[in-house]
């Protein structure tokens, strides 16, 4: 009797806690489109039911039950939203910079829904962005995957609360600057990265076997164990070793992707990405073999030396070798036409319009571990749609409604020219411009670190 | 010898307890400033007793810091002061939750020669939970009766520094020979500022710094119990930072978050409900979106007592574009919502008190008016400075209303307080009774001098004093039209030499002439005003330099530059 009250009172208990981050989930018909399934083809004249959120039915000829709107979509593409495995939209914070390792920040810690880089992203079609720590350190924050729901001011609710863990890793030139030439700490060199990955995993595991005796040891009668003193940072390096969190690591060139990849292999670590992977072409078969694949850009490269021996056929690449490759946008111009950026896969590698669309949408959700829920047009998956005019791989392709769990948060037609959702009271009203420069905000904010370095270099001018 | 020792003993007696009187004095009084009484009656007043209450006629009788009675019918002691309260208004002296008021930042400690940024210790990072508030103030600072001034009495002072400054204290606005002390160790202070270049440096960093503290806290506190109870045990590694949180951990004292955004607010609560701690969220600036969080969580709130400036919206510009014009409606908007989030506050049933920590003294009262006239009662304001403070701080026994047996803390106003002139032409702190002048409105013109003898345009010689020490510059002012515009020269913040701004908002009312000028200091813009009386070429006036205080601006109108035209 007892535990079952105990039980009930348990499950209650969760109950509450999913009443109370309960998103908005929404259900629509889309009748008569393009249907871009990604995974099972191309339909035409199709309808899409959603339902409360997940997809009901795909087919033709369907009705909307009682209260569903209908969309008309005749002569229009429907496609699953895209999804950007690199961004750091809707961050307040991207980098804790001031140490190695950083394992313990948690992006989760920082989100903010009200950055309006949010609805942009919407109004490219992109409903889903991972929102990574940035590069300054060997092993960086946790990051957190986002679900574009615009409008919630609550950053839980754009939290996609049922995605897995993943953590930023950063080799080369970054960490190096920052740590090694700004601050005079290891790692300066690449190799001084690998040892930093090395001598972080063998202490974790050194951690996790002192909390494992004393978590066998205190169970005992009479027990005079001491707790050992707490390390988060450790705790997650160890969470890592046991295959609970995705490993994204930014990297550039082919010996520091191989170099990761045999750290990976003498940890018994499987579940590991590449991002920016520039030189990735060179180790594809290895990525291919090793590790869950590359996130790349389409055709940016040459802003740092490490950058330098790059190719647009570089996703093209991979993909034919049997890597998992997605085109991630890094920033919060590029996210807003990702299509385009997978279109430049056909023109550089000629991949197919399946290849292609997979590289923004199911792809990208693998390497997050989300592609049982989103990703592509299969009944029973969560319902990020977008209806675009025009082939998204068209250079006038032009989204036109995005929804998320079947909730419509953007619509080229019906929204107001100003979306923010907070204004401050006291900014002062300045010129209206489409687009900013390219910022790496892969390094915000860490700008003071470099003071050091940035003096000798003029010194010795 | 025999004095040091006296003053000793008094000196622990404060220390130690709440004040008495001050019989401890049997020595003569060499200085001639001891009081003859402290004992004052203030009669036929009107007494608003506590917020919501009605003003009635009614004498108010102290003594020994304390007050003895309220009422119509009280029989007064011999030696009580009598003060003639026939046209005064009597309130419960003011109570800020949090206040910077005489805190002095502490020196930055030395890096030690194996500093390493990545692991930086404690006290340089920031984390110095073992801090007292205590420590950094004294009474003697000049804010502290600007403060007064206003109508505060009881504030709860906070620590300088990083993300857990240190300890804060409760004290009383009173006697410079007192340590005006009323409670110590009352909550820590905390927030999300990151130390610059070195861990933590950002507020996740902080966010994940904390909780490792708050973790490790609970499990040396664990190791120390079993290491009392157990033999041949390893000495528990106890350091200042886990002792100072035994408090915290244990809720016997709560954590007073500085979290001004309502994202930062989530944040400051999503850790109380992970770790469980008391919780008081203070600096609360923008926070309408968050109050169904704050009002759910049932922690305390210490709104930031000021309201946004007004320059983006004035820096509207008559012929902007129409695209232009629906941005600055919706920073009218946002304005219009900012001065009424105070009775969005109330109406949603959150009892909240005020913080002045980065707060200028001389605007409080405008800016309660300016909140009132936004949507907040009058007796939620009053309850927010008064009863309200006093709960939140635990000391509703002794402070937070008028009535037999609370400390006499009193505010004796010369019109309702409230009211758009109302001036504080007394204030009560701990028994002690402070006079402050109060203007009359100027009338007209002054008898026999025009308009137009008040000279002020050309160059003025101009000094002025600060506890930076004293400085000077040239003030130049030129007609133009109906207006007056110039420049200032002074001594540049950032460096040697001297710098010159553009002054602003020049008005000649009478004899007296006003303006402002910004300065920029280590990347912060100071907003100077200036304001006194001109008479004959001589500038008599006051300066208020942003929070930092106000300080004593004089100036000669040179005659040999006035040609230049």
């Amino acid at each position: 009797m007892k535990k079952t009250t105990y039980f009930l009172a348990a499950l209650l208990g969760l109950s509450i806690q999913f009443a109370s981050a309960q998103v908005k989930k929404g259900s629509v018909l889309i009748k008569n489109a393009t249907v871009l399934t990604i995974t099972e083809g191309v339909l035409e004249n199709s309808d899409v039911l959603v339902q409360d959120g997940t997809i009901k039915k795909v087919g033709q000829n369907l009705s909307a039950p009682n209260g569903v709107t209908t969309v008309d979509a005749t002569g229009k593409y429907l496609m699953p939203g895209i999804i950007d495995a690199h961004s750091h939209l809707g961050l307040d914070v991207i980098n804790e910079a001031t140490s190695p390792i950083v394992a313990e920040v948690r992006m989760k810690d920082v989100v903010n829904p009200y950055d309006v880089g949010i609805y942009r992203a919407l109004a490219g079609g992109v409903t889903i962005s991972h929102a990574m720590h940035g590069s300054a350190n060997v092993i960086g924050g946790q990051n957190a995957t986002l679900k574009h729901r615009w409008g919630s001011t609550d950053p839980a609710d754009i939290i996609m609360q049922d995605a897995p863990r993943t953590i930023k890793f950063a080799l080369g030139e970054n960490p190096t600057r920052v740590h090694g030439r700004g601050n005079g700490i290891q790692p300066r060199t690449r190799m001084g990265v690998e040892a930093i990955l090395r001598n972080g995993f063998n202490e974790a595991v050194q951690y996790k076997k002192s909390w494992d005796e004393y978590n066998s040891a205190s169970s005992q009668k009479n027990s005079s164990a001491l707790p050992p003193v707490h390390n988060e940072r450790l705790q997650i390096l160890s969470d890592i070793l046991e295959g609970k969190i995705i490993i994204h690591c930014h990297s550039y060139r082919a010996d520091e992707i191989y170099m990761l990849i045999n750290v990976a292999r003498d940890f018994d670590i499987t579940k590991l990405v590449f991002q920016h992977t520039n030189e990735g072409f060179k180790v594809a078969p290895e990525i291919a073999k090793y590790t869950m694949g590359a996130s790349v850009f389409a055709d940016w490269w040459a802003y740092k030396f490490e950058v330098y021996y790059s190719t647009a056929y570089n996703a093209a690449i991979l993909t034919e070798n049997g890597a998992i490759t997605s085109i991630n946008s890094d920033d919060a111009e590029l996210i807003r036409h990702l299509y385009h950026e997978a279109a430049k896969t056909q023109r550089y590698g000629g991949m197919t319009d399946e290849q292609a669309l997979a590289m923004i949408t199911i792809n990208p959700a693998k390497q997050l571990g989300i592609s049982d829920k989103v990703g592509s047009i299969e009944e029973g998956k969560q319902a990020d749609l977008v209806i675009f005019e025009g082939h998204p791989l068209s250079s006038y392709a032009v989204p036109q409604m995005t929804f998320v769990d079947g909730v419509k948060y953007f619509d080229i037609k019906e929204d107001a020219d100003d979306q923010r959702l907070k204004v401050s009271p006291t900014e002062m009203v300045e010129p209206v411009t489409i687009a900013d420069d390219h910022n790496d905000r892969c390094m915000q904010d860490t700008e003071h670190l470099f003071e050091t370095t940035n003096s000798l270099f003029l010194l010795n001018q | 010898m025999k004095k040091k020792l006296l003053y000793a003993g008094v000196f622990c007696m404060l220390v130690t307890g709440f004040l008495s009187s001050s019989k401890a004095h049997a020595q003569s009084d060499p200085s001639g400033k001891k009081r003859i009484t402290d004992t004052y009656a203030i009669t036929n007043a009107t007494v608003f007793t506590a917020p919501g209450e009605k003003g009635t006629k009614a004498t108010v009788l102290i003594k020994n810091g304390v007050i003895q009675g309220v009422g119509s019918n009280i029989t007064l002691p011999k030696e009580a002061k009598t003060i003639a309260g026939d046209s005064l208004f009597i309130y419960p002296a003011f109570i800020a939750g949090a206040s910077d008021v005489g805190i002095t930042k502490p020196k930055d400690p030395e890096r030690p020669e194996d500093f390493v940024s990545s692991n930086p210790p404690d006290e340089i990072a920031g984390i110095t939970p073992w801090r007292s508030a205590v420590d950094q103030f004294s009474i003697k600072d000049g804010k502290i009766d600007e403060l007064r001034k206003t109508g505060f009495a009881i504030v709860q002072i906070t620590p300088d520094g990083g993300m857990l400054a240190g300890k804060t204290a409760i004290v009383l606005l009173g006697n410079e020979h007192s340590t005006n002390l009323l409670m110590e160790n009352t909550a820590l202070a905390a927030s999300f500022n990151g130390s610059r270049g070195m861990y933590p440096g950002t507020a996740v960093g902080v966010m994940a710094k904390f909780r490792e503290v708050y973790d490790n806290a609970v499990l040396t506190s664990q190791r120390a119990q079993k290491y009392t109870t157990v033999t041949g045990l390893k000495r528990p590694e106890i350091t200042p930072t886990y002792s100072a949180m035994q408090e915290v951990i244990t809720s016997q004292i709560p954590v007073l978050f500085s979290a001004s955004s309502e994202l930062e607010i989530r944040r400051a609560i999503s850790l109380q409900k992970e770790k469980g701690f008391k919780l008081i969220l203070t600096n609360l600036v923008e926070y309408e979106g968050a109050l169904d969080v704050v009002k759910s969580s049932g922690v305390g709130v210490l709104v930031k007592l000021e309201i946004p400036d007004d320059k983006a919206l004035k820096a509207q510009k008559e012929d902007a574009s129409d695209e232009a014009k629906l941005l600055y409606t919706r920073v009218k908007e946002a304005y219009d919502k900012a001065l009424a989030q105070a009775g969005k506050l109330e109406e949603a049933g959150i009892p909240f008190a005020f913080t002045t920590v980065g707060v200028k003294s001389g605007d409080i009262l405008k800016t309660l008016r300016k909140m009132i006239a936004n949507g907040l009662s009058e007796k939620a304001a009053l309850a927010a400075l008064t009863t309200n403070a006093a709960d939140i701080l635990g000391i509703n026994k002794v402070a937070g209303s008028i009535e037999k047996g609370k400390m006499a803390n009193l505010i004796l106003s010369a019109d309702s307080l409230f009211a758009e002139d109302a001036q504080i032409k007394h204030m009560i702190v701990d028994g002690y009774l402070y006079d402050y002048e109060t203007k009359t409105k100027k009338k007209a013109s002054k008898e026999d001098k025009g308009e137009g003898s008040v000279k002020i345009e050309g160059n003025w010689d101009y000094t002025s004093e600060s506890p930076a020490g004293s400085s000077g510059g040239v003030l130049t002012i030129k007609k133009d039209g109906a207006d007056f515009t110039g420049t200032i020269t002074y001594d540049d913040p950032s460096g040697s030499g001297m710098a010159t701004a553009t002054i602003q908002n020049v008005a000649l009312d009478g004899s007296n002439l006003s303006f402002s000028f910004d300065v920029s200091a280590n990347g912060m813009e100071i907003t100077v005003d200036v304001s006194g009386e001109v008479s004959e070429g001589s500038y008599d006036a006051t300066m208020t330099v942003g929070e930092f205080g106000s300080f004593p601006f004089k100036g000669t109108l040179n005659p040999t530059l006035t040609a230049n035209k």
